[in-house]
């Protein structure tokens, strides 16, 4: 390809830009890879670091194992209810914020701050307001009729899921109302003066006109969080600890179980690489929207 | 009736916006009641009396500035090597043709998805290994992980929105591509360099799983996991106190939204929001 010296001498500088990239990538991200998949078949006691070759045995025994199951099925039930509160949530939000309202820019502010937020910051406010005895919302559900007796909200099946889930809406939904709105912005007036025109009301304006123009935007972003929500450890991990028992234990917190609790590296990583295989539909599928739309932009 | 609407949608909007930020204002007023006064029932909504105590408490009686002192460490470390080495990396990815580099893109992409749970094990067992474990060094190392990808990704949209021409114009002018990527790219890039730092920082600066399998004492804790400490440590939790280092905790955020919030539109212009 390149042929005359000068295009020579820009490949080589270019490859000599990208070679810390190149560097850091093998050194922390390429070698953790290929060795979590090397280490998942060993078993390795975590204080000592010994390890067994197991072969596939971490892999066979995971199969049999219910907990295993049942963590695949609670990641699932997280992701698919989250993701759906936060898509519904922010494009709501996002339709709202489009319109005009005073200190506009104040209440997109104030919308994006959970996002932003450490995930510790909002647990520990979410675990202060879900207090038992001095919770608020347990006082306001109290005094407005809705409840008769304080709710256990994060030590009790199905309260635990239910408010994991709703906290991660909470923290999430800001990052599809940044996308939506950006997109809304960019949908050309004439299409409503058209749809109006024909009579269309603002709910059929909504199907008909905008959620068209959304399509691409929410495919790339349900997919983006799905990967995102999927992959959650902080915000359970701190809400629930997986509990009550293992009702709210997903993979990642399995993994760290594994490894920290039970003290097998070995078997943990098994999980995390199972883990990874499942996600990795969506990574391809993400993958492929992305270069679509980035072919798409560089014509 | 256009008045009328109008009004009604105001307070329509505004109520759902002040339940959506209904959280972090109640850890606002929670931080600044007496302890005595949470265990009230009827809650008091806003404090009978404001007290500071609990924030001068955070900061004479708990290790919490040393944990501050290290997330502040282990932020700007993260950003500056992240952005030095991406901006470098995102350079070539746009402006430099070689074999591999769509390839490479594409990497750059997949690693940005990639779950840090299945690198945390094996990078535990290297800092182990080369004998950096629970030192904030090895926290930089382990967030760039994650800060790398995402920061190439960001810049690289970035500087695809320069148009060639002003790379091309220098060079006819004589310039080496090295000059062209100082004198021309930099300044028009910086925009995106800063917001970049910006999203950079704040990842570095919330992050949990790293911290708390990579570091296990109080020289190196950041603030995420040191803060959690406390809650676990303590016999009987002081929400007050809790909801202060809450406050605390997100006094950067603070500051970047009111300062700096035209960068952070630019980064999400940019598509670049990672959670």
């Amino acid at each position: 390809m390149a042929t005359n010296p000068l295009d020579r001498r820009y490949a080589l500088l270019g490859a000599v830009l990208i070679a810390p990239t190149i560097l850091i990538f093998s050194a922390v991200i390429i070698y953790p890879l290929v060795s979590a998949i090397y280490l998942s078949l060993f078993t390795i006691f975590t204080p000592t670091l010994r390890g067994q070759w197991v072969g596939l045995g971490n892999y066979a025994e995971l199969m049999a194992s219910n907990e295993f199951w049942r963590s695949l099925a609670n990641t699932f039930i997280w992701t698919v209810f989250t993701l759906t509160l936060q898509i519904v949530l922010g494009i709501a939000v996002a339709l709202m914020l489009h319109q005009n309202m005073v200190f506009r820019s104040l209440a997109r502010s104030l919308i994006l701050f959970p996002y932003f937020v450490s995930t510790v910051v909002a647990v520990l406010v979410w675990r202060w307001l879900f207090n038992d005895l001095y919770g608020i919302l347990n006082y306001l559900a109290l005094i407005s009729g809705l409840l008769q007796r304080p709710l256990d909200w994060l030590g009790s099946m199905p309260n635990a899921m239910i408010s994991i889930v709703l906290v991660g809406a909470w923290k999430y939904f800001p990052f599809v109302v940044i996308a939506v709105l950006a997109r809304l912005q960019s949908i050309p007036d004439q299409l409503y003066e058209a749809a109006k025109m024909d009579g269309a009301g603002p709910i059929a304006r909504f199907f008909d006109v905008t959620l068209p123009q959304l399509k691409e935007v929410l495919v790339v972003v349900i997919l983006l969080r799905a990967i995102w929500d999927f992959k959650e450890f902080d915000l359970i991990y701190l809400l629930t600890g997986g509990g009550p028992v293992i009702s709210t234990q997903t993979l990642p917190l399995m993994v760290y179980k594994e490894a920290f609790g039970l003290n097998d590296m070995g078997r943990a990583s098994a999980i995390a690489v199972s883990m990874m295989l499942v996600m990795l539909v969506f990574m391809v599928l993400y993958l492929r929207s992305a270069g679509r739309s980035e072919r798409e932009g560089a014509r | 009736m256009k008045m009328v609407r109008r009004v009604a949608f105001n307070l329509f909007a505004w109520s759902v916006v002040g339940l959506v930020a209904f959280p972090l204002i109640w850890m606002v007023i929670t931080s600044v009641k007496p302890q005595f006064e949470l265990f009230r029932i009827p809650p008091t909504f806003l404090p009978e009396t404001v007290t500071f105590e609990h924030y001068w408490t955070l900061i004479y009686d708990t290790p919490f500035l040393k944990y501050m002192r290290n997330s502040l460490l282990i932020a700007f470390g993260t950003t500056l090597v992240v952005i030095v080495v991406a901006t470098l990396g995102a350079h070539s990815l746009v402006r430099f043709r070689y074999p591999g580099r769509e390839r490479l893109a594409q990497l750059v992409l997949f690693t940005y998805l990639l779950p840090s749970v299945v690198l945390v094990l094996p990078l535990y067992l290297l800092m182990v290994w080369v004998g950096i474990a629970n030192s904030l060094f090895s926290l930089v190392v382990a967030y760039t992980t994650f800060a790398l990808p995402y920061a190439l990704w960001l810049l690289r949209s970035f500087m695809q929105g320069i148009p060639d021409d002003l790379e091309a114009a220098a060079l006819v002018d004589g310039a080496t591509r090295m000059e062209a990527f100082i004198d021309v790219i930099l300044p028009q890039a910086l925009p995106g360099i800063i917001s970049t730092s910006l999203f950079t920082f704040i990842l570095a600066w919330n992050e949990y799983l790293f911290a708390l399998v990579l570091v296990n004492t109080d020289e190196a804790r950041p603030l995420t996991t040191g803060v959690m400490n406390m809650l676990i440590s303590s016999f009987n939790i002081e929400w007050s106190l809790l909801m202060a280092a809450s406050v605390m905790m997100s006094l950067p955020l603070v500051i970047i939204f009111a300062f700096l919030s035209s960068y952070l539109t630019r980064g999400f212009g940019a598509g670049g929001v990672k959670g």
